[in-house]
C-alpha cells in the first residue's frame, strides 16, 4: 500500500511529497514492513524544528517537523540523507513494534531519553547493514552520552550496534545494566 | 593581494556550503508558536543534546576558521605606524604581533575542533556556514575592528565555550571538556587583547573610543541571536560571568551585554508576533 | 671534588669560542634591521593569505607560521635597541629597493587558485634564502661579542628548518601536473631572478662572497 505524504504540496519548504513517499516506500520494505502496512507520514512544514514522533502503528504514522528532512547545508531544502535517517529509524521502530519479542515496550512517551538511544542505535546498527549511508561515530557519541564514556558503555554499543535480532528485553537490559556503570559528571 | 576582504571573497574547500543570513531571516517558518518554542539550555539530558552539541561545535568551528582569516586579515590589511603619530589606519608593531600570535591560537583551535568534530561524529562542511562573524573583522578602522572581534566576539566566544566546557563537564566527556578548557584559556587573552588595545590606542582620542564602543554593542547584540546567549534559564549560551573577569570586563560591562541579550530576545519575539499575525491574516 | 680555589682557564677546553667577528655593531644593526623588516613583510603575507587559500590544513599551517614569523621580528625588533639603534624603526626597512621589489612579488599572488604560486614564493625561494643568511650571519659573526644575536638566530633558524619542511610538504601535494610543475617553476625562476637582481635578501653580501680568495672574513675584521 503506498504512503501517503500530509501535505501533498508543501508551500513553506521546498520538500516534494512523492519523493518523500517513495523514500517511505523503499525503506518500508527493506525494513520489512509488509505491503499491506499503511503509512502516513505527517510533516509540519511550519516548524524548521525536527522533533519527530511515532503517533500510532495502524496505519503506521509518524509526524515529524520539516526541520528533520532539511539539509542542514542548505535551509528549506529537501535532504535525502536526513530523511532516511529518521525515516529508517520510525519504520525500524514501528516494524520493531510489530514483531514478536517487542510486546512488552512502553509507549514512546514513557521511554527513557537512554533507552531510546540504546533502541535507535540497534535500528541505525540494521540501517548500516541494509546499506544506508550512516555515520556510525555521530550514534557512538550520543550513546556515550546516555551511558558514560567508558568502555563498558562502547561495548554495548557494539552489541547493539551489531545485533539483528534483539528483543526489547535484551535491548533494555542492555541498557540497565550499562547506565548502571555511567560514572556520571567529569570529577575534577 | 589586495587590502580588505569581504566575507563573500573567504575561500573554502568544496564541502562548504555558505548559509545565507536573509534566507534565514526571511524563512517563513519562523512566525509559528513551534519554532519559537526554542530548546533551552544546552543539558545532556535533553534529548536532542548530541546532535544540538554537535551543531554548536560546527559553529565553533567555521567561527574559528573566520577568527583564523580575520586575525590574518588584521596582520595584513594595516601599515604600521609609530607610536603616537598613527593614523586611523596605521596599528603599532606590537599590534600585529598580537594579531599573529591570535593567528597561530585560531589556528590551533580549528584544528582543535577538527578533532572534537571527528569524536563528536560530525562531518567537516555537514552544517552551512554563515559568514557573519568575519564580517566584523571587516572593519576599516582597526580600533574598531578589534572592539568588535576581540572584545564582543571573542567575549562570545568565552560565553560559548564555557557552554560547552560545562556541557562536557556534565556529560562525562573528557575529550570535550579538555578541549573547551584549552581554548576557553585562550579566549581570555584575546579579549584582554582587545581591552589592551582599545584602551591604548583611544587614550587620546575619546571619539573613536565612543565609535569602538557602540560597534561593539551593535556586535554584542547582533551575536546573542535574539536571545541565544543571555542570563535566562532557556538560554542555550550563558553569560560566563567569571571567565569574562578574568579577561577584564566589570560589573557594569556584564550587565549592558545581558541587557542587550534581552533587548535581542524580545525584538526577535516581536518579529516573531508580527510574522504570525501577518500569517494568520493571509490564511484567514 | 678539586680544590675550588685552584685556578682554571676562562674558557675551559670544550669552549672554543673565538672573539673575532666580521661585522661591526652597526653593521650588525642594519642587517638586524633588515631581517626584522623581512620577517614583518612574511608575517603579513601569511596572515593576509590565510583567507585566500580553500585548502583547509595549508589555512592553518599559514596561520601557524604567521606567528613564527611575527615572533622573529618581534626578536629582532627587540635586538636593534641593544644594537645602539634606539629608534628600531629607522633601521627596519629592506636593503634596496630591489629587495623590496622582490618582497612585494612574493606576497603579490592573492587569488584563490594561487596557493601554488604563494607556497613557491616562501618554501621555494624566501625561506632557503632566509636560511643562507641567517646561517652566514651565524658562522661569522663574533661567538662572543654577538652571542644574543647567535642565539636568536638559532631560534629562528630551527623555524625556518621545520616550516620549509611544513611547506615542501605542503607543495609537493598539491603539484600534481605538468602544468603545475612548470607553474611553479616559472614563479620560482621569477622570483630568483628578481633576487639574483638584489643581490640576496639583505642585498650584496647576503652570504658573502665565495669568490673572494683574500681569506677567513672574521679574521680580517679584527686583525
Amino acid at each position: 500500500m503506498p504512503t501517503t505524504v500530509d501535505p501533498s504540496t508543501f508551500t513553506m519548504v521546498d520538500f516534494d511529497s512523492a519523493e518523500i513517499a517513495a523514500l517511505a516506500d523503499e525503506l518500508a520494505r527493506k525494513v520489512g514492513l509488509g505491503d499491506d502496512v499503511q503509512i502516513v507520514i505527517e510533516v509540519d512544514e511550519t516548524t524548521p524544528l525536527g522533533r519527530t514522533e511515532l503517533v500510532s502503528l495502524d496505519p503506521v504514522h509518524i509526524r515529524t517537523e520539516s526541520g528533520a528532512f532539511e539539509n542542514p547545508k542548505r535551509i528549506r531544502q529537501f535532504s535525502e540523507d536526513a530523511a532516511t535517517d529518521v525515516l529508517g529509524r520510525y519504520l525500524l521502530r514501528a516494524a520493531d513494534r510489530r514483531r514478536d519479542g517487542f510486546g512488552d515496550v512502553p509507549p514512546d512517551s514513557e521511554l527513557t531519553v537512554p533507552q531510546r538511544t540504546a533502541w535507535e542505535v540497534s535500528a541505525v546498527g540494521r540501517l548500516a547493514r541494509l546499506g544506508y549511508p550512516v555515520r556510525r561515530q555521530r550514534w557512538l557519541y550520543a550513546f556515550r552520552n546516555r551511558y558514560g564514556f567508558t568502555d563498558t558503555a562502547d561495548d554495548a554499543f557494539e552489541q547493539l550496534w551489531h545485533g539483528d535480532d534483539l528483543s526489547w528485553a535484551e535491548i533494555d537490559r542492555l541498557s540497565e545494566t550499562t547506565a548502571a556503570t555511567n560514572p556520571g559528571p567529569l570529577q575534577r | 593581494m589586495k587590502k580588505l576582504l569581504t566575507p563573500e571573497e573567504l575561500a573554502r574547500d568544496d564541502r562548504f556550503e555558505r548559509a545565507d543570513m536573509m534566507d534565514r531571516i526571511q524563512d517563513p517558518r519562523n512566525g509559528s508558536e513551534a519554532a519559537n518554542r526554542g530548546n533551552g539550555r544546552l543539558r545532556p539530558d535533553r534529548a536532542d543534546a548530541p546532535d544540538a552539541a554537535r551543531a554548536l561545535m560546527h559553529g565553533i568551528f567555521v567561527g574559528e576558521i573566520q577568527a583564523l582569516e580575520g586575525a590574518g586579515r588584521t596582520c595584513y590589511d594595516f601599515e604600521v605606524g609609530a607610536t603616537g603619530k598613527l593614523d586611523d589606519e596605521e596599528v603599532p608593531f606590537e599590534l600585529k604581533l598580537d594579531m599573529a600570535r591570535q593567528c597561530w591560537d585560531e589556528a590551533r583551535h580549528c584544528e582543535i575542533s577538527v578533532k572534537l568534530s571527528e569524536w563528536m561524529g560530525t562531518e567537516i562542511g555537514e552544517f552551512g556556514e554563515n559568514a557573519f562573524l568575519f564580517q566584523a573583522a571587516c572593519n576599516p578602522d582597526p580600533v574598531l575592528r578589534l572592539t568588535g572581534v576581540n572584545r564582543a566576539l571573542e567575549g562570545l566566544a568565552i560565553d560559548v565555550f564555557n557552554t560547552m566546557k560545562e556541557f562536557g563537564d556534565l556529560a562525562g566527556d573528557p575529550v570535550l571538556e579538555f578541549c573547551e578548557d584549552w581554548m576557553l584559556a585562550d579566549e581570555v587573552t584575546h579579549v584582554k587583547m582587545g581591552s589592551d588595545w582599545l584602551r591604548k590606542l583611544t587614550v587620546n582620542d575619546k571619539d573613536r573610543q565612543k565609535r569602538a564602543l557602540e560597534f561593539q554593542r551593535v556586535v554584542d547584540k547582533l551575536f546573542s541571536f535574539g536571545g541565544f546567549r543571555g542570563e535566562d534559564e532557556e538560554s542555550p549560551v550563558h553569560l560566563a560571568r567569571r571567565f569574562r573577569e578574568l579577561a577584564g570586563f566589570d560589573d557594569a560591562e556584564m550587565e549592558e551585554i545581558a541587557e542587550l541579550s534581552r533587548e535581542a530576545k524580545s525584538e526577535v519575539e516581536e518579529r516573531s508576533r508580527l510574522a504570525r499575525e501577518a500569517n494568520e491574516t493571509a490564511s484567514a | 671534588m678539586a680544590d675550588s680555589k685552584k685556578p682554571r682557564a676562562p674558557f675551559a677546553p670544550w669552549d672554543r669560542r673565538e672573539l673575532p667577528g666580521a661585522f661591526s655593531v652597526e653593521e650588525t644593526a642594519a642587517r638586524v634591521g633588515q631581517y626584522k623588516w623581512i620577517e614583518m613583510k612574511l608575517f603579513e603575507a601569511l596572515g593576509g593569505w590565510v583567507a585566500t587559500v580553500p585548502e583547509l590544513d595549508i589555512k592553518m599551517r599559514l596561520g601557524t607560521h604567521c606567528y613564527h614569523h611575527a615572533w622573529h621580528a618581534d626578536l629582532w625588533h627587540k635586538r636593534l635597541p641593544e644594537l645602539r639603534e634606539m629608534n628600531p624603526e629607522r633601521l627596519t626597512g629592506p636593503a634596496s629597493p630591489e629587495v623590496e621589489a622582490f618582497m612585494d612579488a612574493v606576497a603579490e599572488p592573492g587569488e584563490h587558485d594561487q596557493t601554488i604560486e604563494k607556497l613557491v614564493g616562501v618554501y621555494r625561494v624566501l625561506i632557503p634564502h632566509k636560511v643562507a643568511a641567517y646561517t652566514y650571519h651565524l658562522n661569522n659573526t663574533s661567538t662572543i661579542t654577538d652571542a644574543p644575536t647567535i642565539r636568536s638566530l638559532k631560534f629562528a633558524l630551527q623555524d625556518e628548518m621545520e616550516d620549509w619542511r611544513d611547506g615542501t610538504l605542503m607543495l609537493t601535494s598539491l603539484i600534481q601536473s605538468d602544468e603545475e610543475v612548470q607553474r611553479a617553476a616559472d614563479h620560482q625562476a621569477k622570483l630568483e631572478k628578481l633576487l639574483v637582481a638584489a643581490g640576496g635578501i639583505c642585498g650584496p653580501g647576503t652570504i658573502g662572497d665565495a669568490y673572494d680568495l683574500s681569506g677567513d672574513p672574521a679574521r680580517l675584521t679584527v686583525a
